[in-house]
């Protein structure tokens, strides 16, 4: 087990490097002399070189890269262009909702679409095996900003259900809840699909081996078998899905923030790219990526733990 | 996915030419999926002939401003889908705007198609590479498409151009996955063994046996992978971070329909619906494709 950790771990920091690059490549791409800006509109070329000397803009890349993580390691990320905050307080302002909301979407729509999935796998060509997937393969097509054009438009408006502006505090609040409930319901939707494809065809795998067929034949109920013995095997392939489909939610949750005007990292990126504000993109670029290198860190050392065949690979 | 993807090689290289075949005779027994194939045909020869059929120019400002369709109460028929805000003729720009969503999904896939399986049948010819592009796989597949997206938007500032290459970079890795595990299916086979005993060229066997009888399967992960690229492509223009005003582009067109929700809310859906008409045609055409090429999913 420590082992696969210890691999796994090993296997993250050339991406971990790259993540770094990307974000000095995006500090250094974007156009304008830092220097000249930092030294002002009336400064001489002299003052501006010796700016560009102090702040090692002179040096070799491969220095400034060294100087840029160095920066990074004591958590300066720079100033952002249009509110002069600093990017590390901006961003830890926008974390903690973004969480949120993730939770807020995932803790609803996993377990229905487990459960959908599994429904429609047991009542295999049914009519419910049939309309569940129909609603899945009509999720997974649905753009995500219709989704929450729709919600604002029937819970938020025709009938003044739920707030969709902002967010109102923190998730226990009642406020809090009320403003989550739009966005949260947006994300998770665009979820039930993928999940319960995925569990469909896990269980319909699962309840053909031969374990599912002595529990039948020892006589546990048909709701035993497939709880305990089909599900629960059925659900290790559906724990690698919700990793690798991070980056599905990571874009949903960038339109869906955007859309609800909800101050999470996804909107502040956003933000940032559409007015220029490139100390700032780079540190909600590299928040997001990291985030998600750690999710999938995380999902890769869980599966390792729910399937002993992993480990021995 | 990755359970159900491995087992289509068995399946499609072995006798090519009857399965070719039956996938068309299985298919016209798909009622959604002949449905979906005919509205997709429809769409993309729309999108083609646009020009042709626009009724209006689509950057054309009209007096009647946010104008409803036809089926309402207020609608004309000079208007087929209304007027937007700025008294544009909705389904001209539709047509227009249907254009460069296709060509953006098109685009995208092809550069991951083509990159991605051909990195995929390489790893899958020479073991001696495959470990190293697979580890490469791996370090790209960190990087979800729409933080690429974000990223080279960053950098290049919002267009077209910077969303397909994120798309289709975003795309490599995925393709070059299916392609390896396609292709090792293919090289196991006698005729690749039979090949080489006659002395064939690795670039002959790549190109007469591995990519031939690799490339149908390719297609068809490619047509379920175009759907998802669809819908980040139209969520970047709908963010303002790809398609630029004044062209038109669906995601582009529903964000410009946002701010009269309340009194037009048809300026924002008809884009929005189009973009879900044809993501869930592809998706659906896609699905029925690889339910007929893997044998499992048959019985």
């Amino acid at each position: 087990m420590i082992e696969t950790i210890i691999n796994r771990l090993l296997v993250s920091i050339p991406v971990l490097f790259g993540v770094l690059f990307l974000g000095f490549a995006l500090v250094q791409l974007a156009p304008g002399d830092p220097a000249a800006v930092q030294a002002g509109p009336s400064a001489t070329p002299e003052i501006v070189a010796k700016i560009r000397e102090e702040m090692g803009l002179d040096q070799p890349m491969i220095v400034q890269f060294g100087r840029y993580i160095e920066r990074l390691a004591h958590g300066d990320l720079g100033r952002s262009l249009i509110s002069n905050k600093a990017v590390s307080s901006e961003l830890a302002a926008a974390i903690v909702p973004t969480l949120e909301l993730m939770f807020a979407s995932l803790i609803w729509s996993i377990p229905l679409g487990i459960a959908m999935g599994t429904l429609a796998a047991v009542w295999r060509g049914s009519l419910i095996d049939r309309a569940i997937m129909a609603i899945s393969v009509a999720g997974v097509s649905l753009p995500i900003f219709f989704i929450c054009l729709l919600l604002i438009q029937f819970l938020g408006v025709k009938y003044p259900i739920f707030p969709f502006i902002g967010r109102g505090g923190p998730l226990w609040t009642v406020d809090g809840l009320r403003h989550i409930a739009l966005p949260a319901l947006s994300l998770g939707l665009i979820f039930i699909g993928p999940v319960s494809r995925m569990t469909r065809s896990s269980v319909l795998e699962v309840l053909r081996l031969d374990h599912v067929r002595t529990a039948r034949a020892k006589g546990l109920t048909e709701t035993q078998v497939i709880l305990r013995h089909g599900l629960r095997n059925a659900l290790i392939p559906v724990v690698t899905l919700v990793g690798l489909q991070i980056g599905y939610l990571l874009g949903g949750a960038v339109v869906t923030e955007t859309i609800f005007s909800y101050p999470g990292i996804g909107r502040l990126a956003v933000g940032a790219i559409l007015s220029a504000d490139f100390p700032l993109a780079q540190g909600t670029i590299l928040v997001l990526a990291l985030g998600f290198i750690l999710v999938n860190l995380i999902v890769d050392i869980l599966y390792a733990r729910l399937d002993p065949r992993v480990q021995k690979k | 996915m990755s359970a159900t993807d491995t087992q289509t090689p068995a399946a499609a290289p072995q006798d090519a030419a009857p399965v070719h075949k039956s996938w068309w005779r299985a298919l016209m027994r798909d009622r959604a999926a002949m449905l979906a194939l005919i509205l997709l045909t429809i769409i993309v020869i729309a999108a083609i002939i646009a020009p042709l059929i626009a009724p209006h120019d689509p950057n054309l400002n009209s007096r009647s401003v946010m104008q409803p369709p036809v089926w309402t109460e207020r609608g004309t028929w000079e208007f087929i889908l209304g007027t937007d805000g700025q008294g544009r003729d909705i389904l001209s720009r539709i047509l227009y705007g249907t254009r460069l969503t296709l060509l953006i999904g098109l685009v995208a896939v092809g550069i991951g198609g083509v990159i991605g399986s051909g990195l995929g049948l390489l790893a899958s010819m020479y073991p001696k590479i495959d470990p190293w592009v697979m580890r490469l796989n791996d370090m790209m597949l960190s990087f979800p498409a729409i933080l690429l997206g974000l990223a080279l938007v960053a950098v290049a500032g919002p267009g077209v151009w910077p969303v397909i290459v994120a798309l289709g970079i975003a795309s490599i890795p995925d393709c070059a996955r299916i392609a390896r595990s396609i292709g090792i299916g293919v090289m196991g086979q006698e005729y690749i063994e039979a090949g080489r005993a006659v002395g064939l060229s690795d670039w002959t066997i790549f190109r007469r046996y591995l990519l031939r009888n690799s490339i149908s399967s390719i297609m068809i992960f490619l047509s379920l992978r175009f759907g998802q690229v669809i819908l980040i492509g139209a969520a970047l223009s709908f963010l303002g971070l790809g398609a630029r005003p004044p062209a038109s582009e669906l995601g582009m067109m529903a964000a410009q329909g946002r701010d009269f929700l309340l009194f037009a809310p048809h300026i924002a859906t008809i884009p929005s619906v189009v973009i879900f008409l044809i993501v869930l045609c592809a998706n659906v055409a896609g699905d029925a494709l690889r339910d007929v090429l893997d044998p499992r999913l048959k019985s």
